[in-house]
């Protein structure tokens, strides 16, 4: 590869380097300058549609457009001087005056681009006496995406998405000048695994989600960063929640999760499948400890635990390889691999350890992988061969079962999973979402999703990506982290806690 | 030699047949420079005739033409402006009906000069007929061996398409006519890169106007020198002025570039009728701002409307009465803009939909005192801020007649 | 419903598409063809011309709602655009439209109901030296007066 040209420029009077063939927005974004804008985004061509991000360049005779324009050596740009402040407020007047104001109402207010850069840029008194054209509000695009019509700015973002990056190009410009608008055509809604992302990248309210719309405004949400557990590309997501205020007190929701930037992984983009991830943070959760003897009871996982530990103890050593199992899943942490490695296998040395992962899906050849699940790498890195357990074999000789995750019932009929679990006099199920086979655990412990760790998983090609917490857990609930941890000092076993990482 | 062998557009009514053509010596300088000249050649003899270009803009056609990387393996391809849509100018209409050989070999000289192969010609929806009739010169031409294959037995080859539009203004702006001639919507690209670069189909590409090329044979056949002396030094040859609005004469008048203004209305078109006095003239297409009668003594060449605060544009001189209210005008203007913009960018899109809503509602009897400077402010919103240059054509005009007919505006905003 | 056009307007097709580099090109005078036998280009021609020219029809919308030549409806048999730019204006276009809106019952953009002739007006027809003007089914006709227009109103009756 030969090596990347740099470029000198001066931006306001700051000497700027920037690799050959960037734009002026961006040279000036790397040097912390931004210049307002809307309809150029990164992983397009600029269109030059919008005109918000016109700056003066020495020797040309008009104010240009910095999407548009690339840096050459010793071009000397200005943004912020008389002629470029009035065009900004100029363009953001025009945009304004076609546009409907309906901000009380809109689910874009506090993270629109139009409504930011008017508070910065605009803030003239409003001339506007013409009728605004009108247009439709709520036009039904295809796969819950709303299109409003009025509030669009024409930036073609969404088109160009859809032409570029999906290659579907279900929306296009219909009409031309003021009545020019953004559809589809008739009969053909969009209709892909990407469509969420229209909506990250409307930079106005214009498309909207029915899973979001009216749900929350956008100052209360917390925005934090994660990996999406949903397949194994890993893409960097950003989870959008509410704890407290104006929620109950306590309370927590994940109003959305969005596509985070990951230039090695997924860009800017995610696929629907995974934000479709926010319901496995919010919906059908296992909320507390239940013992099936007495459901009712309040139990912390930490007493719950200690009759793990009892029935494990029960168990003589060295017939432990043959009468305890345990079923784990890829999902887990890298880390928790490791101490599950060291537990089970190292410690209490383990034979019956298996894996049982949801079922794989078809690769859509752009993000979404067929493994469903974040971590497949990180099993082998930490030693495991994983494989699905043989249940009739698993009834006939194991006494104590540890089954972390649901998925046993994405391979086995929830019959035949009875039947063999029947058998197995103590069983133990870890897991985050309510299911079928609480009924039939002893205890149900209430685990973490991944949003509320932190941890590392290793994606398809082999990058090792670590994560902070993304969500707030419910109290009680409980990481398999923690519980790999405890049952290990509990057991007296040394995992080497602190050199996991 | 008659007068109609140096006129682009001849008298003899049967003028547009390729016999015709030849009699008055037409493909004789396509003949030259195909046969005996370097291609370089040609473009410095365009270059030195000081021709301009005939669609607007006024850009040097030879400079144009050297800016089109030579050589190389891929296409490059000539596209001919004959969109015709400024309102008031009808004179490439008049070259396609009654000189349609002369663009034709204007076009082989070019394509010969720049190394293409291969011409759109991009005819306006509304020339539909017109484009049956360039159709046949082009197969006469072809039948002659004057275009096609091998022309005039050498190794140059040239095939002439016509490209049809229907109904869109702003496919004369060079960039949209690309997209429109690629069959899409007709939204101009942003520049750079030029067209001399990546042009049609992403391949380098000469733009011109039909009546620039119909130029080029008189100057490969005649010489610089001699062009350059029908016209202005730096601005040569004649231009095909055409006059309407209030002149006994409307029509088009082929004149050495720099004739006076006043001249060509009052000599060449009669003047106004009896009992009409001249209000304003629109020297260039609507486009061009208009001027005031105490201007009219102007010469009409690109340098100096420029300097006069409007420009030569297209040629085409709409005369207005003084029978006729400037409000009509500026509604006219104003709904034109508002139709005509693409739509792609903010300021022209939404600016001259709202000058439009304001010229209207000034018209309903609902006019403000603040109205006019607000038009005034919005025209500065969209001046040379737009993504391509019809935010201008659409802002300067408006502005011109505010400003210079502000008394009689005001008292129809006080209505 | 689905549309082909006739063997004859094929065949212009395939010869309107050969020379062009990329046959997507070749959309905006393929529409004209179609058109021209149709009327107009309703949906079913746009899912035949996207098929011939291998795009999206959602790309033929785009084009044709761009472009005031384009009919998605059916028209009248004839097509009478009237200019109402500048030097038509000037020459008294306005009263022009008057009057065939009052001969032919119809507003701009409207058909009569016997569905013969659609009145529409246009900017710029480029034909300024002759305004004001008007173009019947392609042809160009002006300067015109009223009784001008009434008499092509009556050729046009007269050819029926
Ligand atoms: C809005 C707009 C409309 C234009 N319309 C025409 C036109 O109808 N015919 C034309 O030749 N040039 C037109 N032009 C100028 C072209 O962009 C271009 O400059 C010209 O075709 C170049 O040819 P020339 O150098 O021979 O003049 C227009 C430009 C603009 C901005
Ligand atoms: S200036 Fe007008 S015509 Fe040109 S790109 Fe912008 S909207 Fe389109
Ligand atoms: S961001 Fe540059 S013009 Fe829109």
């Amino acid at each position: 590869m030969s090596e990347v040209k740099m470029v000198g420029l001066t931006i306001d009077g700051r000497t700027v380097r920037a690799a050959e063939g960037t734009n002026v927005l961006q040279a000036a974004e790397q040097a912390g300058i931004s210049i307002p804008h809307f309809c150029y985004h990164p992983a397009f061509e600029a269109e030059g549609n919008c005109r918000l991000c016109l700056v003066e360049i020495e020797g040309l005779p008009k104010l240009d457009s910095a999407c548009s324009t690339v840096v050459r050596e010793g071009m000397i740009v200005r943004t912020s001087t008389a002629p470029v402040l009035e065009a900004r407020k100029d363009v953001l007047e025009f945009l304004l005056a076609e546009h409907p104001l309906d901000c009380p109402i809109c689910d874009k207010a506090g993270e629109c681009k139009l409504q930011d850069y008017y508070d910065r840029h605009g803030l003239f008194p409003g001339w506007f006496l013409e009728a605004k054209e009108k247009r439709q509000k709520k036009i039904s695009i295809g796969k819950g995406l709303l299109l409003d019509r009025e509030r669009c700015i024409l930036c073609t973002r969404c088109v160009r998405y859809l032409r570029k990056v999906t290659g579907t190009g279900e929306l296009g410009v219909f009409e031309r000048g003021v009545r020019a608008e953004v559809g589809t055509y008739d009969d053909a809604p969009i209709d892909n695994n990407y469509s969420g992302n229209l909506v990250d990248i409307c930079p106005v309210g214009a498309i909207t989600d029915t899973d979001f719309r009216f749900k929350t405004r956008a100052w209360f949400l917390e925005k934090r960063p994660t990996v999406c557990p949903r397949c194994s590309r890993g893409c960097a997501v950003i989870v959008e929640s509410v704890s407290g205020y104006p929620l109950e007190e306590g309370e927590r929701r994940v109003f959305r999760i969005r596509a985070g930037e990951n230039p090695a992984v997924n860009g800017y983009w995610i696929c629907d499948f995974g934000r479709a991830g926010r319901r496995d943070i919010d919906e059908g959760r296992q909320e507390r400890v239940i013992k099936s003897a007495s459901p009712e009871s309040e139990l912390s996982w930490q007493k719950a635990l200690a009759d793990v530990m009892a029935r494990i103890r029960s168990v003589p050593g060295p017939e432990r390889a043959a009468k305890v199992a345990v079923i784990l899943n890829s999902r887990m942490t890298r880390e928790e691999l490791t101490l599950a490695k060291r537990l089970f296998a190292e410690g209490l040395s383990l034979d019956k350890i298996f894996f049982a992962d949801p079922k794989p899906g078809a690769a859509d050849g752009f993000l979404l992988t067929e493994e469903r699940v974040p971590n497949a790498r990180g099993v082998l890195q930490a030693g495991f061969s994983p494989r699905l357990p043989d249940l009739d074999a698993l009834a006939a000789s194991v006494e104590v079962l540890l089954v972390f995750g649901s998925h046993l019932l994405d391979h086995f009929s929830e019959e035949a999973v009875s039947r063999a679990l029947a058998k197995i006099p103590s069983k133990f199920l870890f897991s985050a979402h309510t299911g079928p086979l609480d009924r039939l655990a002893e205890i149900v412990f209430p685990l973490a999703v991944s949003a509320e760790k932190s941890g590392t998983y290793i994606n398809i090609d082999g990058l090792r990506q670590s994560f902070g917490r993304a969500a707030e857990p419910a109290p009680g609930v409980v990481s398999e982290h923690e519980i790999l941890g405890c049952l290990a000092a509990g057991l007296g076993l040394n995992v080497g806690e602190h050199d996991v990482r | 030699m008659s007068e109609d062998a140096v006129r682009l557009i001849p008298a003899d009514e049967g003028s547009w047949r390729l016999e015709a053509y030849l009699r008055r010596g037409g493909y004789e300088a396509a003949r030259k420079a195909v046969m005996s000249m370097a291609p370089a050649d040609v473009i410095t003899e365009v270059r030195k005739a000081g021709l301009r270009g005939r669609g607007g803009a006024g850009f040097p056609a030879g400079l144009k033409w050297s800016f089109v990387p030579q050589g190389g393996a891929g296409p490059k391809y000539l596209c001919v402006n004959a969109d015709e849509g400024e309102p008031g100018t009808f004179k490439d209409r008049a070259i396609l009906v009654r000189n349609p050989h002369q663009l034709i070999e204007g076009m082989t000289i070019a394509a010969f000069g720049v190394g293409i192969r291969k011409a759109f010609i991009y005819v306006r929806g509304e020339y539909g007929r017109i484009a049956g009739r360039l159709r046949e010169a082009i197969a006469e031409a072809e039948d002659e061996g004057f275009l096609g294959g091998g022309i005039f037995g050498s190794g140059f080859d040239l095939e002439v398409i016509v490209h049809l539009g229907a109904g869109a203004y702003i496919c004369g702006e060079e960039t949209a006519l690309l997209e429109s001639i690629e069959g899409r919507r007709g939204q101009p690209r942003l520049k750079p890169p030029f067209p001399a670069v990546v042009g049609l189909f992403r391949a380098p590409t000469a733009i011109n106007n039909v009546e620039t090329l119909a130029n080029v044979p008189l100057i490969i056949g005649r010489g610089a020198d001699w062009f350059l002396g029908r016209g202005l030094p730096k601005d040569g040859g004649t231009r095909l002025f055409g006059v309407s609005g209030a002149v006994r004469r409307p029509g088009l008048y082929e004149l050495p570039m720099g004739t006076q203004l006043r001249t060509i209305i009052e000599i060449h078109a009669g003047g106004p009728p009896e009992g009409v006095a001249i209000k304003a003239v629109i020297p260039g297409g609507l486009s061009a701002p208009a001027l005031r009668p105490d201007e009219l003594d102007v010469t009409m060449d690109f340098d100096a409307l420029a300097r006069a605060g409007s420009m030569l544009g297209s040629a085409g001189i709409i005369v207005i009465g003084d029978k006729i209210p400037i409000l009509d005008v500026l509604k006219v203007m104003a709904r034109f803009y508002a139709h005509e913009s693409c739509g792609q960018c903010t300021p022209c899109r939404i600016g001259t939909s709202w000058i439009h809503k304001t010229v209207m509602r000034i018209g309903e009897g609902q006019g403000r005192a603040s109205d006019l400077d607000h038009i005034l402010r919005l025209a500065d919103g969209m001046k040379g801020r737009t993504l391509c240059p019809m935010g201008d054509a659409a802002a300067l005009p408006v502005q011109a007649l505010v400003t210079k007919f502000r008394d009689e505006l005001e008292k129809a905003v006080a209505r | 419903m689905s549309y082909a056009p006739s063997a004859a307007a094929v065949k212009k097709i395939d010869g309107i598409i050969a020379p062009y580099p990329e046959k997507s090109a070749a959309l905006l005078p393929v529409l004209r063809v179609v058109q021209d036998e149709l009327g107009c280009v309703p949906p079913e021609a746009e899912t035949w011309v996207a098929a011939k020219l291998g795009i999206q029809p959602i790309r033929i919308r785009e084009v044709l709602s761009f472009y005031t030549m384009f009919r998605r409806r059916p028209a009248g048999k004839t097509i009478i655009q009237v200019c109402r730019n500048l030097s038509c204006t000037l020459a008294g276009a306005e009263d022009i439209i008057g009057f065939l809106k009052e001969r032919l019952h119809v507003g701009p953009d409207g058909t009569t109901p016997d569905g013969r002739i659609t009145l529409v007006t246009v900017e710029c027809l480029g034909h300024c030296d002759h305004s004001p003007c008007l173009q019947i089914d392609g042809i160009d006709h002006g300067p015109v007066t009223r009784d001008g227009v009434a008499a092509l109103l009556e050729e046009l009756r007269a050819h029926e």
